[in-house]
């Protein structure tokens, strides 16, 4: 099972790709509520993907993944992002994001996205 | 898990975490507005509640929630852009405000199962067009904006640079055309990231349309038309074809590979347009995610867990159960009469445990009052700035707890109160001054611990209540049972609670209504409180609740009338006596009455009340209990004294409740035998007096 660390300061938004996951074959072997967490966490439980929101309180979204790729340089980070954020995706993709989501997100998508980063090995 | 309870508990986690988001935003405005001016962790964390409500509720398909937000969301983008603008503070705070109570609205209306989609329309245009009118002045205030964004433009676009200069083209030249699956977002981004992707392994690359970032126009282009890209590659078509397979998203490919000649039109043309394109845009906005600060809430979240209050009801059930077994096993009938000392040592170790037990599971279900306390500050901002009052709110001991349901009925009497106290207590700037008193008027909202009582103390200094006007009121409602000569200032005050009385005689938009005092007394008498009044002309009126620290066990004295068994909450008896023949009077009308120690109460046999089948008539034979609430007395027969017991409050069903509108009876209780006992409501029986 690919296993799937979610980064989200939204506990809602968490439960929701939590649920959309689960029922999909994927383990989500961790939550955090910010970057810093999700560095922790990251070295802590080596997910295959990450899923980083962009927006979060003490270390966005785009530090944290710089973080992450310094720490792992194949990290797998995907991207949680929403309308009107093209640039801090675009930024995130330059630093070694994988891929990115669009909130509100359709179930498949995340599925799709999430398994071709997985696959690509 | 079925699909319906995955979205049920959703939906819980939405309506939980936006309530807390909608809290934490109000009182930050709150605090905000005492300083006048926006702090930057302040406006970020604004644009960071709105940003995650806006992203919560368009999962959910709350559009008019999401559209709201959206709006807040990007006025708030403008000011942390331009914090260096003067802006209209009080202007953001009512549209925050307004549009937080929008959203509060709404969740109450979800709430409540409606899923119906609310007009925006007002509320959006409001913001949208407050945020015109800042980028108007804006744009006054810097007009060297658009040329530090031209040098970006040149600055930025050294990201592609490798693959466009340079110029000593090797391998095959490949054109790909590529549309994008519909509905998958941000085509402009995913064009990018292809383009950032195929860079990795190409030389001489371009696109078209080629401003994919920043021409807003690009996105529909390439929604709708698709997206090409130029590029030189080592890979051969099949190894390219490969690529673009395991891309996601696209609905449709077509990869050519190009001739000699055909190439040099497409280059030149291609890096025209590159020239101005493929840009990122504003520096700023990226830097914006890496400023994001925050509160220290966060980092508590480890050690502390929800739960949601239907589990610790029914653990408080489950413990209230356990209470009763345990007075069946202790007070079995079986054992009536036998020496059992071990058993007896064994019973008082588990009573020290279900007690202890109890408490605990009591302190789980406390809350600070501080949640609702804290709400009275936007009160008291709304109504002072509309009624053009200067009002100070003062809050102490908000970290004193109660029961968590006690404090859903404390809430609509609070508001009430508070805003009595400034519309009617705290009186307009010129009379403060001419009285000399300090041009900002206070209210003091107060909780403490008194016993097995909280106390919550509403204090203004404004005018006072006038006594006259209450008693003339009084009189013309036909409220008023005593001579007038015979009551105390106290009493008086108190005329004020009761129904049928309302002092306002203009009513305002806040208090008012038409709805009184009495509607506290009722809610608070509900959980078992009481309210009183105290005041003095010219230095103010102060309002006190006193409410039960908890309302699910209480202390019960259980007395029998015939067959049946009720139970008197033990706080409220002052004593029980059995009276002299001498003691007991008959008024004019008839009325039975007793005489203790000089005074005269009413007397009240149970067995009439309830109509049921006494053992005992004869008020000498029986027994009496005096209940007492706030200095208001009254004398209740019955057979007799059964005895002392922790008993638990089960609420009566609302058919027996409201269709039957049983008097009297606050809830039932079960006994150590398994019998059912009524539980008697003192406050009532004190208003029949």
């Amino acid at each position: 099972m690919i296993k799937v660390l979610i980064v989200d300061d939204a506990a809602f938004m968490r439960m929701a790709i939590r649920k959309v996951l689960e029922k999909n074959n994927f383990e989500v072997v961790g939550e955090a509520e910010n970057g810093e967490v999700g560095l922790e966490k990251y070295k802590q439980c080596s997910p295959d993907i990450v899923t980083m929101d962009i927006t979060m309180p003490e270390m966005s979204g785009i530090e944290a993944l710089k973080e992450i790729c310094k720490h792992d340089s194949n990290a797998k980070v995907v991207m949680v992002s929403a309308m009107g954020q093209e640039s801090l995706v675009r930024e995130a993709i330059l630093n070694g994001a994988k891929s990115f989501i669009v909130k509100p997100y359709k179930e498949d998508h995340i599925v799709q996205t999430l398994n071709s980063i997985a696959a690509a090995g | 898990m079925s699909a319906d309870n995955t979205m049920e508990s959703l939906l819980d986690m939405f309506i939980f975490e936006t309530s807390q988001n909608l809290e934490q935003l109000e009182k930050l405005i709150i605090d905000n507005e005492k300083s006048s001016e926006f702090t930057d962790e302040a406006i970020n964390e604004i644009f960071r509640i709105m940003h995650t409500i806006k992203g919560s509720a368009a999962m959910m398909m709350f559009g008019d929630v999401s559209s709201v937000a959206h709006s807040v969301e990007d006025l708030f983008y403008f000011i942390r852009e331009h914090s260096e603008d003067h802006i209209d503070c009080n202007g953001v705070y009512d549209l925050v405000l307004e549009s937080i109570d929008f959203i509060g609205d709404k969740l109450d209306k979800i709430k409540a199962g409606s899923n119906e989609e609310d007009d925006v329309t007002a509320i959006t245009s409001k913001i949208s067009a407050f945020l015109t009118k800042l980028k108007e002045k804006h744009q006054g205030v810097s007009q060297d904006a658009t040329n530090n964004d031209t040098n970006k433009i040149a600055a930025d676009k050294d990201d592609f640079s490798d693959g466009i200069a340079s110029q000593d083209a090797g391998g095959n030249r490949f054109k790909v055309h590529v549309l994008f699956e519909e509905g998958c977002q941000m085509e402009s981004i995913r064009a990018f990231d292809l383009v950032n992707k195929i860079a990795a392994f190409s030389t001489n690359l371009s696109c078209v349309p080629n401003d994919i970032m920043d021409n807003d126009n690009s996105v529909a282009f390439i929604r709708e038309h698709g997206f090409d890209v130029y590029f030189n590659t080592e890979k051969s078509y099949d190894e390219v074809n490969t690529f673009f397979e395991n891309t996601m998203f696209l609905r449709k490919v077509d990869i050519e590979e190009q001739k000699e000649n055909e190439l040099a039109n497409n280059v030149s043309k291609a890096e025209v347009e590159a020239e101005a394109s493929i840009v990122e845009p504003s520096k700023k906005q990226i830097d914006v995610a890496e400023n994001v600060s925050s509160s220290d809430m966060h980092n508590q979240a480890a050690t502390i867990i929800n739960v949601h209050v239907a589990k610790l009801d029914k653990l408080m059930d489950l413990v209230g159960e356990m209470v009763i077994s345990e007075a069946m096993v202790v007070q079995n009938p079986d054992l009536q009469g036998l020496d059992l000392e071990n058993f007896k040592k064994a019973a008082r170790q588990l009573h020290k445990i279900t007690t202890e037990l109890q408490d605990t599971v009591m302190s789980i279900r406390m809350v600070p009052l501080a949640d609702i306390f804290q709400k009275m500050h936007r009160i008291v901002r709304d109504m002072g700035k509309k009624l053009d009052k200067e009002v100070r709110l003062e809050i102490i001991g908000e970290e004193t707890e109660v029961d968590k349901n006690i404090i859903k009925h404390l809430s609509d009497p609070l508001v009430h109160l508070m805003r009595n106290s400034i519309d009617h207590g705290i009186e307009d700037k010129e009379d403060r001054a001419a009285k000399n008193k300090p041009q900002v008027g206070t209210v003091t909202l107060e909780a403490k611990n008194a016993g097995n009582d909280v106390l919550v103390i509403i204090k203004d200094d404004g005018k006072g209540l006038d006594k006259n006007k209450i008693l003339e009121k009084a009189k013309k409602n036909g409220i008023l049972k005593k001579e007038v000569s015979e009551m105390s200032d106290k009493e008086i005050f108190n005329l004020i609670l009761l129904p049928g009385f309302s002092t306002n005689d203009n009513i305002t938009e806040y208090s008012g209504r038409g709805v009184g005092m009495d509607i506290v007394v009722k809610n608070i008498e509900e959980v078992g409180g009481s309210v009183s009044v105290e005041s003095i002309e010219d230095a103010g009126t102060t309002i006190t609740i006193k409410i039960p620290l908890t309302l699910a066990i209480i202390d019960g004295m259980n007395i029998r009338v015939g067959k049946s068994t009720y139970t008197l909450p033990t706080i409220s008896i002052k004593e029980s006596f059995r009276p002299k023949k001498e003691d007991i009077v008959t008024d004019f009308y008839g009325n039975e009455m007793i005489m203790v120690r000089g005074q005269c109460y009413a007397v009240m046999r149970l067995y009439e009340i309830f109509n049921v089948d006494p053992d005992i008539t004869d008020l000498t034979e029986g027994i009496f209990i005096m209940i007492e609430i706030d200095d208001k007395r009254a004398c209740i027969f019955a057979d007799e004294l059964i005895g002392q017991q922790d008993v638990v409050v089960k609420a009566l069903s609302n058919y027996i409740k409201d269709v039957h509108k049983i008097h009297g009876v606050s809830g039932c209780t079960l006994l150590g035998d398994g019998s059912i006992s009524l539980i008697l409501d003192p406050g009532w029986f004190l208003s029949r007096q």
